[in-house]
């Protein structure tokens, strides 16, 4: 029964996201509030759905699935909460139109993978690894982190499309629904300056597990070796922007940059199955 | 009555001719009075702006209150109506609705979307309405057509995008800056269009305004105007890092900004943008200044075609617009058909209350000897039977009546209850709905039943 109200719970969340989706996209156009309104209020329903479908599960599985497909359902509740909460601070829902069908395609993806994984579970080595708080917080800040990277990312583009328009003098319909480039820039920053301590904190808990329970070589792993590479991105993102006042497009272009090291490292994690760091993987 | 427009625009007649004919506020009163003491005109608003005057009345009849309207606009005026008719419109029923709620959507205005003529509309329709010209007639409509424009402003995007040069520059500065407040603007050269530029950037919120200018002194007189700041000619570029934005229109022959200079100024701001608008004709900035990072040049040229293109969209959404006006035209249309089903009512209920009456004084005279009291508990027991036989009937005809095609409920209702002689149809109807020009005949050609369809 409760499987059956998960899923029913998930399934509806995906229909309502799909519906907010359209409707961001309709306000885009058109800039009609009745559009938004209704959008935003799709979003949130989705979300309290979302919610609920997540805590269903973890009472099925007795304790939330940190690791396999499941992460992309936390994921993709992550980019929900996180993008509802800057479309309630700064007032701008542009950017509705990316990222719900971004936590869209993070929960269909896992619906996909979610069948081939029933059942799997960590070997005995690996559920030692995991059975301590600082994986569960490792792992919730770095979906925090991701969801914030991801709203860079969505900024930044943004930046840069406006950016062109501008070099360009054109003046077309997607020019006038942009909002302005200082405040892409400032949410990008934003997005960038909160997330980024969360991962730092998230790696270093990874690090400290790691080390606490005496994985050799841990950080040979492609994913840590990764996931030190989005890190680096990052900072350098922070540098160039508060340390040498680097342009907006230079790091717009940075920080378009760092998310595709987060989906390489996201695509690795859930298909090498090499290194230690395998929870991503489904295995039966 | 009828509904009737006389008047004047932009379109029709040239200044010299729209000059002559305005109706100040001060005189707004006595034009009132002057339209409305004639028998012929019940209602009146006269609209007038430097654009157009506009006479909107409610009359008895329609092609000689017309002449009578202009016979009084002349004499008012002390014109030749000769002189002025070739420059006149004038238009009746449906039409003159249409016309009106173009007119307050801005769809007749000289720049389609302005917002000015709204207030200029409720202006008129005050001075209609606190010298007592307006009347039922009037304060629907002109409430409507308030309605229309403010729909017509939120529904489209008619009225969003800049269609001046100085406009489109402040539009583009916030494009780029999100908000105007606490920047800072250098005005490059003491023209008049780099002033009006400044002034327009000033007044969305600008902070402070640098001023420079080969003549230092021009550059005080124009910084003062401001509460600004003059600066040397030579300092040009090490205060251009404080600036947001630069103005610049001088009389200069050849480029007063080159690439080289900017990319200098660039480096000592910190990632901070920076916008040229270049309006001087021969241009004063390189053109090759847009291609630096965090550099956007606009030259006279490009913010034109920023115009021109938000001219077009506005003509995009004027399309959009027209679709909302049909919509409130039908609506007024079925307010005037809801009116007539009063009278309609008025007259069922006074025939039911004849009939009891009638009714009630003949069983009275058979039933002899019966009590005050009796008689009083009868006559309530009657009264109670009428209205309540006539309570849903009647709130279901009000109803009935505010819909499409409610006149046919209307019509029937009094067919059914015999309220009219057998040809003619109730002269109060025929009165709203002639406002429109929309007789019966007129209205069987819209549905097509005249064409046997």
């Amino acid at each position: 029964m409760t499987v059956i109200l998960q899923n029913v719970a998930m399934w509806l969340a995906m229909s309502l996201l799909t519906g907010a989706t359209v409707l961001y996209g309709y306000f885009f156009l058109s800039k009609k509030p009745a559009h938004s309104f209704m959008a935003s209020l799709l979003t949130g329903a989705a979300f309290i759905l979302l919610t609920a479908s997540i805590g269903l599960y973890s009472s099925a599985s007795e304790g939330s699935r940190l690791f396999g497909p499941y992460s992309l359902v936390l994921a993709a509740w992550a980019l929900v909460l996180v993008y509802f909460v800057v479309e309630h601070l700064v007032k701008l829902k542009v950017y509705g139109v990316v990222l719900l069908p971004l936590a869209l395609v993070l929960l269909a993806v896992a619906q996909v993978l979610l069948p081939a994984a029933a059942g799997a579970q960590p070997g005995a080595v690996e559920m030692v690894q995991l059975n301590s708080w600082r994986v569960t917080m490792h792992v919730i800040l770095i979906v925090f982190a991701n969801a914030g990277f991801a709203i860079g990312a969505a900024a930044s583009a943004t930046y840069l499309v406006l950016e062109e328009q501008l070099k360009k003098h054109r003046t077309s319909t997607l020019f006038k629904r942009l909002p302005s480039l200082a405040q892409t820039d400032l949410i990008a920053r934003r997005a960038i300056g909160w997330a980024f301590p969360a991962y730092s904190a998230g790696l270093l808990l990874g690090v400290l597990r790691a080390v606490e329970t005496d994985v050799s070589g841990w950080w040979s792993d492609p994913r840590v070796m990764l996931s030190g590479v989005v890190w680096v991105v990052y900072a350098a993102y922070l540098y160039l922007r508060f340390g040498r006042g680097a342009s907006g497009r230079t790091t717009a272009w940075v920080a378009l940059g760092g998310v595709v090291f987060v989906i390489a490292l996201a695509v690795v994690a859930r298909t090498l199955p090499e290194g230690f760091h395998v929870f991503g993987i489904a295995r039966p | 009555m009828h509904l009737i427009l006389v008047g004047l625009s932009h379109k029709t007649a040239p200044i010299e001719i729209r000059e002559t004919l305005t109706f100040p506020a001060d005189r707004q009163a006595a034009a009132l009075a002057a339209f409305t003491c004639s028998d012929k005109v019940s209602e009146a608003v006269v609209l007038s702006t430097c654009n157009r005057t506009e006479i909107y009345a409610v009359t008895t009849s329609g092609a000689d209150s017309i002449d009578s309207v202009i016979d009084c606009m002349c004499s008012f005026h002390h014109l030749d109506r000769a002189g002025l008719d070739p420059y006149l419109y004038a238009s009746e029923g449906e039409a003159v609705v249409r016309h009106l709620f173009r007119v307050v959507a801005s769809l007749d205005s000289m720049v389609v979307g302005e917002a000015q003529i709204l207030g200029q509309a409720k202006e008129a329709y005050d001075h209609s309405f606190g010298n007592g010209a307006s009347g039922r007639v009037f304060n629907k409509l002109f409430r409507q057509s308030f309605e229309v424009g403010k729909r017509v402003r939120s529904e489209t995007a008619i009225g969003e995008s800049a269609v001046s040069i100085s406009y489109a520059a402040v539009e583009l500065a916030r494009k780029v800056f999100d908000t105007l407040d606490g920047r800072t603007i250098l005005v490059l050269g003491a023209g008049k269009m780099s002033e009006l530029t400044a002034k327009h950037l000033v007044s969305q919120g600008v902070r402070s305004v640098l001023v420079a200018n080969r003549t230092y002194e021009r550059a005080v007189d124009l910084a003062r105007r401001f509460e600004g700041e003059p600066i040397r000619y030579e300092d040009l570029f090490t205060r251009m890092r404080d600036a947001d934005i630069v103005i610049s229109s001088t009389a200069a022959p050849g480029y007063v900004v080159t690439r080289g200079d900017v990319a200098e100024v660039m480096k000592k701001r910190s990632g901070r943008p920076l916008f040229f608008i270049d309006i001087a004709l021969p241009r004063d900035i390189d053109p090759a200044v847009n291609d630096l990072n965090n550099v956007f040049l606009y030259d006279i040229d490009d913010l034109s075609g920023v115009v021109e293109s938000n001219l077009e969209e506005r003509m995009r959404e004027a399309a959009q617009a027209e679709i909302i006006i049909e919509d409130e035209i039908a609506a007024f249309e079925r307010w005037l058909e809801s009116m007539e089903v009063v009278p309609t009512i008025a007259a069922i209920r006074a025939k039911s209350e004849r009939m009891r009456a009638e009714e009630m004084e003949k069983a009275l005279k058979r039933l002899d000897g019966l009590s005050e009291k009796e008689i009083a508990t009868v006559e309530a027991l009657t009264q109670a039977i009428v209205n309540k036989m006539l309570h849903g009937p009647t709130a279901r005809l009000k109803a009935a009546a505010a819909e499409k095609d409610g006149y046919e409920y209307v019509d029937s209702a009094r067919h059914l209850w015999g309220l009219d002689s057998q040809d003619a149809k109730p002269r109060h109807a025929h009165g709203l709905r002639g406002l429109l020009g929309l007789t019966d005949k007129a209205r069987k050609d819209e549905t097509g039943e005249s064409l046997g369809c």
